[in-house]
């Protein structure tokens, strides 16, 4: 029974990380439609980014902002130079996936060729160990997990109650009549893909403090979990990203503790077929 | 040396035979499969454990399932039925209607946990560590080690690859190829026309498979050896990239992209030698210029290196004298139809073109419409919502035999979405339809028009990269090259068929004035002879029932006139045609009777000229 309580906790974390992660993948896919596989791969290139810093003795919490600023900047030139060019020239969503594989093998191997293929770890204390009943959490996974909630908060108010907000909100329902009310959409999709990836920074961050060690290629399987935590909510939507998030991350770390821990990412995994299956639309999406 | 030359033979051969399978289901049948490695994954296991002894025998340091030494052939035999049999499940995924990119990841997604698992579950084939010392063929009559039998392999694996290739082609230059490179340009159209998608798409991921899984069998015989991280989700990327740097849809491309990429990237590099201090820069630097590649070429060249080739099937019959000259000196307003039909469309009329029909009034055309009136479809209460929203809201119609019935309306008021339901690309949220009597409501849309009844589309709808010929002959119903097995038997069964086919589709082409382009891509054509295409093509299904949405649409009006002229001739034969239209000027001059649809109700009905008269019908137009 402790074991499963305290698997709640590590749930948590994941849960954690995974909001910052598929909301961030699910705003992309809102303004331009765009499944973008090479997620992981700027992940795992703004973690490594924050360990470059890291390594030559900066203090781990001093190196985000760099992670953050990598995970911004890269997306935006993702969209730029390669999206965008692709989209406008009328490439199927499929050939689409194709370029963002592609764009994810340049992303991961382009950083292993630079930084080996051996895992590394941020050189940080990982803190006191907080006992909350059978939940034993240190103050690293407790600032990771309040790091995310104050972000969602943002993230929220940023959607409902700002004029970039409702801008973004108009040009997911629809570009082109957003455009024509005047909205500068081109602006707004930048702005979009620049904050979206310094979440996704922020994401290969955590997760990379959260895994302890990492490697070029460690973000293939947490590309799972994102791609189930948003087609749970529904794709597109970012308040069922973060539902998503929590269901998946509880459900995976749960199942670990009921079953073999070897197979807890296939709980993700089931959850994904199904509502590709059933409902691609998501929970809270429109109905098909 | 000698090994290295004959290795790289052996990964041409295998990657070959992955590439074709791949480009069959990709290229021609236009399924996207990310988890295609798997299925060679699933061969490679499956060959191995089959003629691997007993896991007990060497001391049990792996355990796997199987363990029957069965000999050569066997395991290749069993590895082909194996990835046929596995794509059994992955038809679920890919018959669903979702959208292109989510069914890609959903297999992209499935690859990466299948590895997952089996990596994880050891008892199945040894888990992470993966399969070793698995016997080559025939090791007890000749040693693998010799140079002759590495040689003997290489040369082998070239051979099976060239037999592939021309199995995948025999089908592809089918009536059966046809079919499927149809639903690779537009399915739901394809299903219209009663090609059964389903069924094809399911037979596209068997074919790869089980392709998928033989090249598994090969190259395990040679490495002896298969291990997870041999088949990772990347290596699928791989032979994407391949296949479409080859150029989609072209076989030798697939087999050229094979060499250029697997082969070239991966395996001949496998012996730079490592830099030292970096032991693994070599083979990520692949991986990046694996991506790049892909970015590069589909950038610059999305086609690929050798594109699909044009079929210029009127050209290379025309060039053939002596094959039935007559067909194409039939009178331009000859309605050929297809020598196979089962119910030939009623007496083919030599009659000119006649001016006087269409002068008539409306009225005078109900005259010349054939005695029996019988309602041939029919539909009650039909409804349609979305999301909430009553676009149909009970509309019930009777079309007779032989009448060329017009519906009109304002924009929304339902009109195409009637004609969708009643074709059967759109499902019908309550009410039922009846065609020839029988309750057709829950048939798919490619059954009825099995039964006789076809439509067309709004939208332009023509199979792209077919040619215009092809277009109309993709339509033609019960072609004996048109299922996998007829597909086989080449062209001795279906080629005498497929001559009298071209004929009369080229007659067709020739009646309509579009003999001249009977080769050019349908896609590359002007909207208003797309529109013609499309409009001949539904013609040569045979339809006992015609709907048409908006035929006229972007058709020059003397154009217009003729269509129209052709129509009714139709009807005076026999078929039934149900036509949306905007113009009313077309309505006045050709159809009888007429519906008029506002706001998902059946407004009024009649002859058009009485319709005229009424104040509701011209307001519903004025204000809609």
């Amino acid at each position: 029974m402790s074991v499963f309580i305290a698997s709640i906790g590590f749930g948590l974390v994941t849960a954690a990380v995974l909001a910052l992660a598929s909301v961030g993948f699910t705003l992309q896919f809102a303004v331009t439609n765009v499944l973008n596989l090479a997620y992981g791969g700027v992940m795992i290139v703004a973690a490594y980014a924050a360990y470059a810093l890291n390594e030559r003795g900066v203090n781990i919490w001093i190196s985000a902002p760099a992670a953050v600023l990598i995970g911004a900047v890269l997306s935006v030139l993702l969209n730029n130079l390669i999206y965008t060019p692709f989209g406008r020239r009328g490439t199927t969503p499929i050939a689409m996936v194709i370029v963002a594989l592609g764009m994810t093998l340049i992303l991961e191997f382009g950083t292993q060729a630079l930084a080996g293929p051996t895992n590394v770890s941020y050189i940080m204390s990982q803190g006191a160990t907080v006992k909350l009943g059978s939940i034993e959490l240190t103050v690293v996974q407790l600032v990771i997990i309040g790091l995310s909630i104050v972000v969602m908060i943002l993230v929220h108010g940023l959607i409902r109650y700002t004029r970039l907000g409702k801008a973004m909100r108009a040009t997911a329902a629809n570009r082109n009549l957003a455009r024509n009310c005047g909205i500068r959409t081109d602006r707004v999709i930048t702005v979009t893909w620049l904050i979206s990836g310094a979440l996704c920074g922020l994401a290969g961050l955590t997760f990379a403090m959260n895994s302890g060690t990492f490697g070029a290629t460690s973000t293939d399987i947490f590309l799972v979990l994102i791609l189930a935590a948003v087609f749970l909510g529904g794709p597109g939507q970012p308040y069922g990203a973060m539902l998503g998030a929590l269901v998946i991350g509880l459900a995976t770390e749960v199942s670990a503790s009921i079953i073999v821990s070897d197979y807890k990412d296939v709980a993700a995994f089931v959850i994904l077929l199904a509502m590709l299956t059933i409902r691609p639309t998501g929970l809270l999406g429109a109905r098909a | 040396m000698v090994y290295y030359i004959t290795t790289l033979l052996v990964y041409a051969g295998v990657d070959a035979i992955a590439c074709l399978g791949l480009s069959q289901q990709f290229g021609v049948g236009g399924v996207t499969n990310f988890g295609f490695i798997i299925f060679q994954a699933a061969g490679a296991y499956v060959a191995g454990a089959l003629s691997l002894p007993s896991d007990h025998v060497d001391g049990g340091f792996q355990s796997y399932i199987f363990g029957w030494h069965l000999p050569f052939p066997i395991p290749w035999i069993g590895a082909t039925v194996v990835g046929g049999l596995l794509a059994i499940p992955f038809a679920l995924i890919v018959g669903k209607r979702l959208r292109g990119d989510f069914a890609a990841i959903g297999l992209l997604v499935t690859a990466v946990m299948f590895n997952l698992l089996v990596t994880n579950y050891v008892p199945l084939f040894n888990g992470a560590a993966g399969l070793s010392l698995v016997p080559s063929p025939l090791q007890g009559s000749f040693n693998p080690q010799s140079t002759g039998y590495q040689w003997g392999y290489g040369i082998i694996a070239i051979l099976v690859a060239f037999a592939t290739y021309l199995f995948v082609t025999r089908i592809t230059e089918s009536p059966y190829g046809r079919s499927l490179r149809a639903m690779r340009d537009n399915d739901t159209v394809a299903d219209s026309l009663g090609k059964n998608v389903r069924s094809l798409r399911t037979s596209s991921l068997i074919i790869g498979g089980a392709i998928a899984g033989l090249s598994g069998g090969v190259l395990v015989g040679f490495i002896n050896l298969w291990d997870p991280q041999a088949w990772g989700y990347a290596e699928t990327v791989v032979l994407f990239a391949a296949v479409i740097i080859g150029g989609l849809g072209n076989h030798r491309g697939a087999m050229l992209g094979a060499v250029l990429v697997p082969v070239a990237f991966e395996e001949a590099t496998r012996y730079i030698p490592p830099v030292s201090g970096n032991p693994n820069l070599i083979p990520a630097l692949q991986w990046v210029a694996i991506g790049l590649l892909i970015l590069v070429f589909l950038w610059f060249r999305p086609q690929g290196i050798l594109p699909e080739r044009r079929r210029k099937l009127a050209t290379r019959f025309a060039s053939e004298p002596g094959t039935e000259p007559g067909a194409l000196q039939s009178p331009p307003s000859d309605f050929a139809a297809p020598v196979t039909s089962p119910s030939s469309v009623g007496v083919i009329e030599t009659e000119v073109e006649n001016e006087t029909i269409g002068a008539g009034a409306a009225d005078g055309d109900a005259d010349t419409a054939p005695a029996t009136t019988d309602v041939i479809l029919e539909c009650r209460d039909l409804v349609r919502e979305f999301d909430g929203v009553r676009a149909v809201d009970g509309v019930s119609m009777a079309f007779k035999r032989g009448c060329l019935t017009g519906i009109i309306g304002p924009n929304g008021a339902g009109k195409s979405t009637v004609l969708a339901m009643l074709a059967g690309t759109l499902p019908s949220t309550s009410g039922e339809i009846l065609f020839r009597g029988e309750d057709v409501t829950r048939l798919p849309a490619f059954r009825r028009a099995r039964m006789g009844l076809v439509r067309t589309f709004q939208l332009a709808s023509e199979f792209k990269r077919l040619t215009v010929l092809e277009n109309l002959l993709a339509a033609i119903p019960d072609q004996q090259g048109d299922t996998f097995l007829g597909a086989l038997r080449g062209r001795r069964r279906w080629g005498a068929q497929e001559r009298e086919l071209i004929d009369s589709a080229q007659a067709m082409l020739e009646q309509f004035g579009l003999l001249g382009l009977a080769d050019l891509y349908a896609g590359d054509l002007s909207g208003g002879q797309r529109r013609l295409v499309e409009i001949m093509r539904a013609l040569m299904a045979q339809p006992e029932v015609l709907l048409l949405d908006e035929p006229m649409a972007g058709v020059h009006p003397r154009l217009a006139h003729d269509i129209g002229m052709q129509l009714v001739r139709l009807c005076q034969e026999g078929t039934t045609i149900v036509m949306v239209e905007h113009e009313l000027s077309i309505m006045d001059e050709f159809c009888d009777p007429v519906y008029v649809l506002a706001e998902g109700r059946v407004l009024a009905q009649g002859a058009m000229a009485a319709l005229r008269a009424k104040e509701e019908v011209v307001e519903a137009y004025l204000v809609g």
